[in-house]
């Protein structure tokens, strides 16, 4: 894995994004227990905003010689999915984001107060189930958690979410 | 209806989850590996690749979250 963090490290380094950080199942395991994954998600802010965000990318994985395979690029092995970020609450994730280590490697990782303000937002069933993970078993500052989701709007749903879950 | 023993287990898993929360993160990714491996043992699926992670045994591991 150290391999593939030092290939997304040089696309950050190389300009063809403007910043990344890790998410998912993979961000969720940095703070939890173990979750069955396949790809290492990443979230990205594009150098250039525009129609296909993603053709940089992909350009570099080319002629680096790594493969394309359903919406991943293997790197070195891994499945790497690039997620540009979609709306306001990922770019701020991505622009605070904290560092991971990996063996002798270092990598950007969402934090985990934004990992559960974005669950909340997605609000699949698995979304659901990683929140209660998160605000169960990792330590979260709750006066940060709250300004994510003040100023994401999300407050008034983690409420019911609250109220429905923890019977608060 | 309270149910003692059904609450003494949810504690405990709740207990484990808390304790595989703290391992190092390397720990936590060869575990991911693991589960990859026993989910492909029950259903092949070849979408899903299994990561190509050897443990390091060499190296001082660092800590994981915060």
């Amino acid at each position: 894995m150290e391999k593939a963090i030092r290939v997304i490290e040089e696309i950050a380094r190389r300009g063809i994004i403007r910043a990344y950080a890790i998410g998912g199942g993979i961000a969720a395991t940095y703070y939890i227990e173990p979750v069955l994954t396949y790809d290492l998600d990443i979230f990205f802010i594009p150098a250039k905003e525009g129609l296909d965000v993603l053709a940089p990318i992909y350009d570099f994985a080319e002629k680096r010689g790594f493969k394309a395979r359903a919406e991943a690029i293997l790197i070195e092995g891994f499945p790497v999915q690039f997620i540009p970020a979609y709306n306001d609450l990922i770019r701020e994730a991505v622009k605070n984001a904290a560092i991971l280590k990996y063996r002798d490697v270092e990598a950007k990782v969402v934090k985990v107060e934004y990992l559960v303000a974005i669950a909340l937002q997605t609000g699949r069933a698995k979304d659901k189930e990683r929140m209660i993970r998160l605000l169960d078993e990792a330590v979260i500052d709750r006066a940060v958690l709250a300004g994510i989701l003040e100023s994401s709007g999300l407050a008034g749903r983690f409420k019911k979410f609250e109220s429905q879950f923890y019977g608060k | 209806m309270e149910n003692k023993a059904a609450r003494k287990v949810f504690r405990k898993k709740r207990d484990r989850r808390r304790r595989l929360a703290k391992l190092p993160f390397e720990k936590k990714i060869e575990i991911v590996v693991a589960l990859q491996k026993a989910a492909a043992g029950i259903r092949e699926d070849p979408r899903h690749i299994i990561w190509p992670i050897q443990p390091d045994l060499k190296r001082p591991r660092s800590s994981s979250g915060r």
